[in-house]
């Protein structure tokens, strides 16, 4: 009787190495990484504001909701334009008129603050008229 | 010539790299400015950043995260890994420094020099660096020129030094050349194959080119590459961990000097605002009355220092969460704290004279750059500083932003400029001119 033809043994292949990322997926990552834990924290913090029992645990858990959305939005290298409540000549490449108005006010007031990335506006700044002196 | 240039910034906490053309001076594209990654195999870690520690353990010698974590888990024994070496190089009698042993909580057995360490840290250094080369299409077959970033070393001992620190990273390539892929991995290098093999490297080590470069010159040459600028003089105010630098530099035929009169060194940085932070959140905790309960919270803050501070400087305020408690800090409270109100004056003060040296050197119509670099670069008190005008001057002021704007370049997809000040002295060395170079 032939003898029982041994099974060849199954070699695990080595792992490849991990090639290391391109330089801008390599940036993007450390970005998205960063970004990515401070989102985390807001999911978190966003149950605690639902979920608060008073007006100042309330306010507590809106402040730390806040803190996590603005590292986030750091990390993703995003900058807020125009500051909240402040009057500006109307520029409607910044701006977004939240009001209906007939024509193009000369000048705004900003209701919510814009928000850039590098030189590209993602999103313009909410204003509305400002009404002439009479 | 290389057709690249590299340069390292030997970090106190982290060490990074980056490489640019050669030519980057005369026809600058941010696309080709490359920072390497150097901590890309760890998925744990910032791909840009390797950590600057040495942990001696009892048959082995541990390098960046892998020696910081395993000096974590032996902390209860007394033990430590080296950190911060990079000030030893700036000590005055460095040849001394570096024959002293380290410290018995650092090496027990007190096995090791403090030469021994850093090379061996310098030669894992250098692996990381081909490591991070060899996975970049671009960089995989060349041979950069070596550059190294270094604060100033005052007092005309710039040669002697950059020597001195030649022949360490020389040793360091030598012995990174007999031990292999091994000094990359977690677990680290046998103590008995360093000790056969550290002192041959060391000794046979053919010497290596490598150049220096200031670090304000560094900052001088990314913020003003590229800029449509005849600015002849810059300020630059280095906010460190350890310490505030202030230095004045002039331009002339491409040339960077140094107004030496301008100097001034301010014991107070990063670390000092770290503390201040800590005990106004401390003393804003009316629950912590204890001493325990104080020291309890004092070290929950200093473990995220980082980020509470870079959020109060980014936002105006910061809330802190302990124990299911909120403390919100504005600035204006920090800027309440008579200590560091005390630093702001003495930082305003080293400036302005700082400042009044570069518009007078700069002369009626000369124009003058102000930078800030280092972790506070961005923060509202030193961005502040830089919009100061010189008294009785005529000189022209421009204050330019901590991340200049060629760092949000298309090709970065935005993603260059949030790490910009990490990486900053490394890109900047290796953009300089040659004729910025400090010694070669």
């Amino acid at each position: 009787m032939a003898a029982k033809k041994a099974k060849p043994k199954r070699v695990k292949p080595a792992p490849a190495p991990k090639a290391a990322p391109a330089l801008a997926d390599g940036l993007a990552e450390t970005a998205w990484r960063q970004a990515d834990a401070a989102l985390a924290e807001a999911l978190a913090d966003l149950d605690e504001v639902a979920a608060a029992a008073n007006d100042a645990a309330r306010a507590d858990a809106l402040a730390m909701l806040a803190q996590s959305l603005s590292r986030a939005a750091r990390k993703r290298g995003l900058d807020r334009i125009g500051e909240l409540g402040a009057r500006e000549a109307f520029n409607k490449q910044r701006h977004d008129l939240i009001a209906a108005s007939a024509k193009a006010p000369q000048g705004v007031l900003i209701r919510a603050r814009g928000v850039a990335r590098g030189g590209e506006v993602l999103l313009r700044a909410r204003v509305t008229p400002l009404r002439r002196k009479r | 010539m290389s057709d690249w240039t590299l340069c390292i910034d030997f970090g106190t906490a982290y060490s990074k790299a980056a490489v640019a053309p050669t030519g980057a001076w005369s026809s600058f594209d941010p696309s080709r400015v490359r920072p390497l990654m150097l901590g890309a195999h760890d998925p744990r870690g910032d791909p840009f950043l390797l950590q600057s520690v040495v942990f001696v353990d009892e048959e082995s010698v541990r390098f960046g995260r892998a020696a910081a974590e395993r000096a974590e888990e032996l902390s209860g024994a007394g033990r430590v890994a080296l950190r911060s070496f990079k000030t030893l190089l700036s000590v005055g009698d460095l040849d001394r420094g570096l024959n002293t042993s380290a410290p018995k909580s650092i090496d027990p057995k007190r096995q090791f020099k403090m030469r021994d360490l850093i090379v061996l840290y310098l030669a894992y250094l250098l692996a990381a660096i081909e490591r991070a080369k060899a996975a970049d299409p671009l960089l995989a077959e060349t041979k950069p020129a070596l550059r190294y970033a270094a604060p100033d070393w005052s007092g005309g001992e710039s040669a002697s030094m950059h020597a001195v620190v030649t022949r360490l990273f020389a040793g360091a390539d030598a012995f990174r050349l007999a031990a292999g892929d091994q000094l990359l991995a977690p677990e680290g290098l046998a103590i008995s194959a360093i000790k056969e093999a550290l002192p041959k490297a060391f000794s046979d080590a053919p010497p290596l080119a490598m150049a220096l470069i200031f670090e304000a010159t560094a900052a001088a040459a990314y913020t003003s590459i590229g800029l449509d600028s005849n600015a002849t003089h810059l300020i630059v105010v280095d906010v460190g961990a350890g310490t505030t630098d202030i230095t004045a530099l002039a331009r002339s035929s491409g040339r960077m000097s140094e107004l030496a009169q301008a100097r001034e060194t301010l014991k107070q940085a990063g670390d000092f605002i770290d503390r201040v932070i800590a005990n106004r959140i401390v003393a804003l905790d009316g629950r912590a009355r204890t001493v325990e309960k104080q020291t309890e919270l004092w070290r929950a803050l200093m473990h995220e220092v980082r980020d509470v501070k870079e959020t109060l400087c980014a936002t105006g305020k910061v809330t802190f969460r302990h124990q299911g408690r909120a403390l919100t800090l504005s600035l204006r409270d920090l800027e309440r704290d008579a200590d560091f109100r005390a630093f702001i004056a003495a930082m305003t003060k080293a400036y302005d004279r700082g400042l009044a040296t570069a518009c007078g050197a700069a002369g009626k119509k000369g124009e003058v750059l102000a930078v800030a670099v280092g972790g506070g670069a961005s923060a509202p008190f030193v961005q502040a500083l830089l919009r100061r005008k010189p008294s009785g001057a005529n000189a022209r002021v421009a204050p330019r932003p901590a991340v200049p704007d060629w760092a949000h370049a298309p090709e970065f997809q935005g993603n260059l400029a949030p790490v910009f000040s990490q990486l900053a002295i490394a890109i900047g060395g290796a953009l300089a001119p040659d004729d910025m170079l400090a010694a070669r």
